[in-house]
């Protein structure tokens, strides 16, 4: 599988909002499927299947005491889209402020004008 | 909404009327003023403010040595003055063919079409603007709510 090929796997993965809840939830610790599946309305096979999708991603991997299998989430598949979102937020930060000091001159200059 | 992803949502407020932040995103010349980041310029910003009016922006940054210039290009989705405004943003070259992310040294999986939904209220002379910018990666419709999982792992990866 190429990088594209991976990364397309963790954009799909990411694009479900179980999936990404599951997520935000191993991101405080490692949890079992009957300790991931409890805030959810769904069957322990659907949050299953959920976590077999984020597995196969590289996402998260389980481990192998075999009755509990505990998730793990693993971040290095994030990092690269973790690094796009706080780039961008960066850039238009600095942007507002630029904005948000333009405005005052218009705001000034019209008074000025008054 | 419900089909993009929050990839970055940014919330401000502004000490201006609703008109004047509409007019910074909508008129070319505002524009041009604050878009550029530290040390690019913007020498050429192109709207034609309408839905499905194409929008072209030109980058500069001038070295001692060279002129890096970045162009990008995109379509107006929803011009509703003064309180939203959305348009699509791609790379692409001076004559506005896009160009792929990894061609530009993006990491692949970088979205080819991103998108900037900015959202503006006025409360009591004030104005809270609501800026998204989402990327619908290839293959996936994708719904919502990205941000609260991103903070998440953020918070996660900066604790190594």
């Amino acid at each position: 599988m190429t990088d594209s090929q991976h990364l397309d796997r963790v954009f799909s993965a990411l694009a479900h909002p179980v999936r990404r809840q599951l997520l935000a939830r191993l991101a405080e610790a490692d949890a079992t499927v009957n300790e991931l599946a409890e805030p959810f309305e769904m069957s322990l096979p659907a949050i299953s299947k959920h976590l077999r999708v984020l597995e196969a991603a590289g996402i998260i991997s389980r481990g192998r005491r075999a009755q509990f299998r505990p998730c793990h989430l693993n971040t290095e598949p994030l990092e690269a889209v973790a690094r796009w979102s706080d780039q961008y937020r960066h850039i238009w930060e600095a942007r507002f402020d630029a904005m948000d000091n333009i405005m005052n001159t218009i705001k000034s200059k019209e008074e000025r004008n008054d | 909404m419900t089909d993009l992803q929050d990839w970055v949502r940014l919330e401000r407020a502004f000490d201006a009327p609703i008109d004047v932040v509409w007019r910074m995103w909508s008129d070319p010349t505002l524009f041009s003023a604050w878009y550029g980041p530290k040390g690019f310029s913007v020498p050429v910003a192109e709207m034609d403010l309408r839905v499905g009016g194409v929008r072209k922006i030109c980058m500069e940054m001038k070295t001692p040595d060279r002129t890096i210039t970045m162009w990008f290009t995109g379509v107006f989705k929803e011009v509703s003055a003064p309180g939203r405004l959305r348009y699509t943003e791609s790379m692409c070259d001076p004559d506005g063919n896009i160009f792929k992310p990894e061609a530009m040294g993006m990491p692949p999986g970088t979205p080819d079409i991103t998108e900037v939904i900015v959202d503006l209220t006025e409360q009591n002379g004030k104005t809270v603007m609501v800026m998204t910018h989402v990327g619908v990666p290839a293959g996936s419709a994708g719904e919502g709510g990205w941000s609260q999982a991103f903070e998440k792992l953020a918070d996660r990866l900066l604790a190594g």
